[in-house]
């Protein structure tokens, strides 16, 4: 097992090497904050490489963490560059236009809440946000986010019933799993909107 | 149990994260806390340029809304140290760091002027690419001694951490506390970011600091 770890290590800081090597050689700002995604791999890959169940944990807030950045990054490029928003009308494709958003994304949003949980969330916001892309919406932003509040909610109060009173652990997997579910598909889809919007 | 920060007084335990409350670390709690109190009550300080050739000057009006999101940066950014200061847990301690990051970068990216703007670009970069080492050396403790818990680690009971592990994880907290030197850079110290720009460089002192003491008791 652990001729398996230093291999895999040994590979993630190869990665990481190469990516860094490639940020330094690289001078336009835009393609910096692309290599910066590259970079941010190795990071979760070396936690991943944990491989026990810690590791879901720790991978989670690492991309969150990630992903934060990159969005704050993106923010200030675009007021640093002063590029202006474009209005965005959904993509301009014969298939998307068509009925094929909503079938694709009626089954991934059923087969994400069947999974459950946030694997289920991930599955099913990619059926959101694929919808509102094909489409282009732009509304409800209150209710989207009231959702995700009231989801985090579940789930602040499911760990509380984990920690207090542990004999109903199987109320609480259920109400943290549908938290989960509801917080990942509400932010994804978030993501799925905010492009173009200025205060998404 | 000695720690190098003195005996902890108190340790907070929520299952197998913990938080404890040492001389050291209640001490820097303090001051973060202190100076995230001024930044809540404390007013922009206006810039003041003079004009050449005549007996003018004109004084620049922070609008409402940038100074909001400033005093907001600056409280976060004080939250998130008195977090990386009183946590017991390396992978906890990893994310409070990336957390004064980012709010770092949001404080010097606030003031809406190009250089500034530049500077806090550059400065993201970094404290983005410097999550690589932090996170990586987090993992890598984990994969070691089977353990986040810092009490456990210094407990003797456990593997000892790699030199090459903890140095990963003070190049990390370096990338992230390097937030001054590109306010300096942007020359924010003199009107722009005021006062809040104070917060990078107390949070960055605060988490050098603190660094210092786990990378030694671990």
């Amino acid at each position: 097992m652990w001729q398996e770890y230093s291999i895999g290590l040994l590979l993630v800081f190869i990665a990481a090497v190469v990516a860094f090597f490639a940020l330094v050689v690289e001078k336009d700002d835009l393609h910096r904050l692309l290599l910066l995604d590259l970079v941010e791999v190795p990071s979760l890959g070396i936690i991943a490489l944990l491989g026990t169940d810690l590791a879901e944990a720790l991978i989670l807030p690492g991309l969150v963490v990630g992903i934060a950045e990159l969005l704050a990054l993106s923010q200030i490029y675009v007021t640093k560059e002063g590029l202006r928003e474009k209005a965005v009308r959904g993509l301009n494709i014969e298939v998307i236009q068509a009925d094929a958003p909503l079938i694709i994304s009626v089954l991934l949003i059923c087969y994400g809440i069947v999974l459950s949980g946030f694997t289920g969330g991930g599955v099913a916001g990619l059926g959101v946000v694929f919808y509102f892309m094909a489409r282009g919406h732009r509304e409800h932003f209150e209710l989207l986010e009231m959702a995700s509040g009231i989801s985090w909610a579940i789930w602040i109060f499911a760990f509380f019933v984990f920690m207090f009173i542990p004999e109903y652990w199987l109320l609480a997997l259920f109400m943290a799993a549908i938290g989960i579910l509801m917080k990942v598909i509400v932010k994804m889809s978030l993501v799925g909107t905010m492009w173009g919007d200025g205060n998404g | 149990m000695d720690s190098l920060g003195g005996t902890p007084y108190y340790i907070l335990e929520f299952g197998d994260e913990l938080v404890y409350f040492s001389p050291y670390t209640v001490s820097l709690f303090l001051l973060a806390l202190v100076f995230t109190l001024f930044a809540v009550i404390a007013k922009p300080e206006r810039q003041v340029d003079i004009a050449f050739g005549g007996d003018a000057y004109y004084a620049k009006e922070t609008s409402l809304q940038e100074l909001k999101f400033r005093r907001f940066m600056a409280i976060a950014c004080g939250f998130a140290s008195m977090g990386a200061m009183v946590t017991g847990d390396v992978f906890n301690f990893t994310l409070f760091i990336s957390l004064v990051g980012i709010c770092n970068v949001g404080i010097v990216a606030a003031v809406k002027n190009r250089h500034v703007q530049n500077a806090a670009y550059q400065y993201g970069i970094v404290a983005l690419a410097a999550t690589v080492p932090l996170f990586g050396a987090a993992a890598t403790i984990a994969a070691t001694t089977g353990t986040l818990s810092m009490v456990e680690l210094w407990s003797n009971a456990t593997p000892a951490v790699p030199p090459v592990v903890k140095a990963l994880l003070v190049l990390g907290v370096m990338g992230e506390g390097m937030a001054p030197f590109y306010a300096a850079k942007a020359e924010m110290f003199r009107a722009p970011g005021a006062p809040y720009v104070i917060m990078c460089s107390l949070s960055s002192l605060l988490i050098f600091l603190r660094v210092i003491e786990v990378v030694l008791v671990i």
